[in-house]
């Protein structure tokens, strides 16, 4: 049986890390997604005013934050079980 | 050095016929900014001196001559400065050897390109009539008959033989469409024309010549159009490089005369007086005072009402003025609000180093900044790259603290040193390395979660900071009352979060237990309320009554404490908000989100350091899997993928980094504080390049 050969312990073990995984992976998707938009529209400025690099690249890494916070979730999710 | 430079307004007040040397006075002295006057019953906006009309037309002439060459005064450094005087005695002979040798030049040129236009357009017209191979004198000339020659889009010969069957037709691919030549008797002409025109009928004009003898023609004639442009643009070329200072410096004197004569435009004038007002920093304000007072003005400082917003000139010393190419991109701060500059001096190359850390990509970007700085010259570019060498310097520092040098030396899970780096051996075998170096090992278990509380830490700290130099800021505009509303209920609610976050962290023991679980006992462990141990609390780490069973255990004094301040920031946030927008404003309340989301995003700090970490390992790991034995043992092959790994880390370590610092500032710092939408100080006069003005003069 299966339940017989995972111990409890391993089971949260397991489950800790597939849910770190996801928090970082989704979160990634999500940002990613923001970015899409952003990134499509600087590069759009950009192509009218070259100044407007600085800028642009500054928008397009506003999103990131989203992944920021997967990745904690994550860390603690390793740390509090992992 | 945190706010603006103190600045006074003035007025200059003076004679008419003074004008022109007062002008000439403020011009030099470049210390005056200019308010733009409004008009009054009595005094009026002045007009041009007379000079203006006639210099103004020379320097619009002079800078299409400049446009045409190119000659940007930003890029060329100056060998030598010319006189004033010798700019005068030059000017008129100058402008006309200009007029002469570039002006007509460039005429020259403009006619030339527009017969090799021309000729080009002859010569295409031609290649389809070639295509037929028939001489143009058959095509035409026909008494009896019409001759239709032109493009068609498809073989027309179907529907002519509906009108007529006595007729000729060559017909010949040409791209896309058919070129073809029709002969039909002339009385069947306006028949087939309409049949034609159905097939899309583009007539070409047939020249008198034969195609053969004209094009040669053509050909010759263009070839020698393009010697004599190639000859005129040598000219212009050599001339470009004898003269580009001198006309620069020309330029120069002229559109500063301009400039000196359209004072009377921001002036107001009577009869016969008139006022400047404008504003001087007060540090030169003696100065101004004397010389002008000295020439028979008179000088009157004003006091500026609230509505007044004086121009903003930065005040920073040394090398955090490179540094506000950063600040000001987000926005230039209004004359009383706090300049955050310095501060950025400090923080972001800090924040960068934190970030990338790491002896070899440090070194690299210190290296590249010098070298860069010995090639591009102009001003902007030397900022930019004093940031960089600020930037790179501090990546030295923390690489040396974090044991880094192009990836780190040892990584958890993995034994053998060689594996980790290519100097792995090397540096096991040093005695300190192992005995207190790295000071920091962020990639072991502890480092990491020490290094998010460190970097979590530092974001609560910016946080209530930014909070409270807004504060000193809406208090310097409007007052206690309307700090404490807007800004400092703020202060309360952000240390709240700054409580609970603390609560929790010591609920998983990191005040409490020896590393690599926290930072070993910081803090006493019986901190609780209902007096049980940090290992009972772990269980319930954020005790929410209702929600967690047993949520006593882990109710320590952090979570009380945080009770009373965001109570605090509660009611005030409602008593600023619920005037404003109604009941609703109640919802607004949510924002304290935001503050807290804010205080994880600087969690960042560690996430892309860590990510750079784990990418050069992995190139190291690779290179030497693949280069050394036991591996594969393909050396050259190895040290590509080495190189070409580094080199994309590099990038992106300077990119990342770079871009999330600058983030870290504008979004979770300045907006707490720094509202911008000041006027840049720009004074009359300008910095001369080119020209230098004598002594005494």
């Amino acid at each position: 049986m299966v339940e017989a050969m995972i111990s409890d312990e391993a089971f949260i073990k397991g489950c800790a890390a597939i849910g770190a995984g996801l928090a970082v992976g989704l979160a990634g998707i999500g940002a990613g997604a923001g970015e899409s938009g952003i990134g499509a529209a600087a590069v759009g400025a950009i192509a009218e005013d070259r100044g407007f690099l600085g800028l642009g690249l500054l928008f397009t890494v506003i999103p990131e934050t989203i992944v920021i916070f997967g990745l904690v979730i994550s860390f603690i999710l390793m740390f509090a079980y992992g | 050095m945190l706010k603006p430079e103190k600045m006074i307004k003035v007025a200059v007040v003076g004679a008419g016929d003074k004008l022109s040397t007062v002008s000439e006075t403020l011009y030099r002295m470049n210390l005056l900014h200019i308010e733009t006057p409004q008009e009054t019953d009595y005094f009026k906006i002045g007009t041009p001196m007379d000079k203006a009309g006639h210099f103004s037309r020379s320097l619009l002439q002079l800078r299409s001559y400049i446009s045409h060459l190119k000659l940007d005064p930003t890029k060329l450094m100056v060998k030598r400065k010319y006189k004033r005087r010798e700019i005068e005695e030059k000017l008129s002979m100058k402008l006309s050897e200009y007029q002469e040798k570039i002006g007509n030049r460039i005429e020259e040129l403009k006619r030339i390109n527009d017969s090799l236009k021309s000729i080009e357009a002859e010569l295409s017209a031609m290649e389809p009539l070639k295509v037929l191979e028939i001489p143009p004198n058959l095509l035409k000339g026909y008494k009896s008959l019409r001759c239709f020659v032109g493009f068609v889009k498809a073989d027309p010969s179907k529907d002519i033989e509906k009108a007529t069957l006595d007729f000729d037709l060559i017909i010949k691919k040409f791209g896309e469409q058919y070129v073809m030549a029709l002969f039909v008797r002339a009385e069947h002409g306006d028949e087939v024309y309409r049949i034609l025109q159905g097939y899309g009928y583009k007539e070409i004009a047939v020249p008198d010549v034969d195609y053969e003898s004209r094009t040669s023609e053509l050909l010759k004639k263009k070839e020698e159009l393009f010697e004599k442009k190639k000859k005129i643009e040598v000219e212009i070329e050599e001339l470009k490089l004898k003269e580009a200072e001198l006309i620069l410096a020309i330029e120069e004197y002229l559109s500063s005369e301009v400039e000196k004569a359209e004072l009377p435009l921001k002036t107001l004038t009577s009869k016969h007086t008139f006022v400047v007002v404008g504003y001087v920093p007060a540090k030169n304000f003696e100065e101004f005072k004397k010389e002008l007072e000295s020439q028979g003005m008179v000088v009157e400082q004003l006091k500026f009402e609230d509505h007044e917003l004086p121009p903003t000139k930065l005040n920073n010393p040394g090398f955090t003025k490179n540094f506000e190419v950063l600040s000001k991109t987000y926005a230039i701060p209004k004359y009383k609000e706090i300049d955050p500059t310095i501060l950025m001096a400090i923080f972001f190359p800090l924040f960068f180093g934190l970030m990338l850390g790491d002896m070899g990509y440090g070194l690299l970007i210190t290296i590249v900044s010098l070298y860069l700085k010995t090639i591009f010259k102009t001003e902007g570019w030397q900022k930019l790259l004093n940031i960089g060498l600020a930037c790179g310097i501090s990546s030295i520092i923390f690489g040396f603290i974090y044991g880094e040098f192009f990836g780190p030396f040892r990584i958890p899970g993995t034994e053998n040193p060689n594996e980790v780096h290519f100097v792995g051996d090397l540096i096991a075998g040093i005695y300190g390395f192992n005995h207190g170096h790295p000071l920091f090992d962020r990639v072991e278990e502890f480092g990491v979660k020490a290094l998010l509380f460190i970097v979590l830490l530092i974001g609560m700290f910016k946080m209530v900071w930014g909070f409270s130099m807004g504060f000193y800021n809406v208090y310097v505009e409007h007052g206690l009352k309307e700090a404490l509303l807007e800004k400092g209920c703020w202060i309360f609610g952000v240390l709240g979060l700054v409580c609970l976050i603390f609560g929790f962290s010591y609920n998983l023991g990191i005040f409490t237990s020896p590393p690599p679980n926290g930072f070993g006992e910081i803090f006493p462990k019986n901190l609780f309320v209902y007096g049980n141990t940090v290992s009972e609390a772990r269980a319930v780490p954020l005790p929410i009554p209702g929600l967690v069973d047993g949520w006593q255990a882990g109710f320590n004094y952090f979570y009380l404490a945080s009770l009373p301040l965001i109570l605090l920031w509660l009611v005030i946030f409602l008593k600023a908000e619920i005037p404003k927008m109604g009941i609703f404003g109640a919802i607004m309340a949510v924002e304290l989100l935001t503050w807290f989301g804010q205080i994880i995003s600087y969690a960042r700090l560690l996430a892309i350091g860590l990510s750079s970490v784990y990418i050069a390992f992995v190139v190291n790991y690779l290179s030497l899997k693949i280069g050394l034995e036991p591996g594969m043992a393909i050396l050259p092959l190895a040290i590509v993928i080495m190189l070409i790994g580094h080199f994309g880390n590099f990038l992106l370590g300077i990119l990342d980094p770079g871009l999330q610092s600058l983030r870290l500032h504008y979004v979770e710092f300045f907006t707490k504080f720094f509202e911008g939408g000041g006027r840049e100080y720009s004074p009359f006069g300008r910095v001369k390049k080119f020209v230098e003005e004598e002594g005494g003069e």
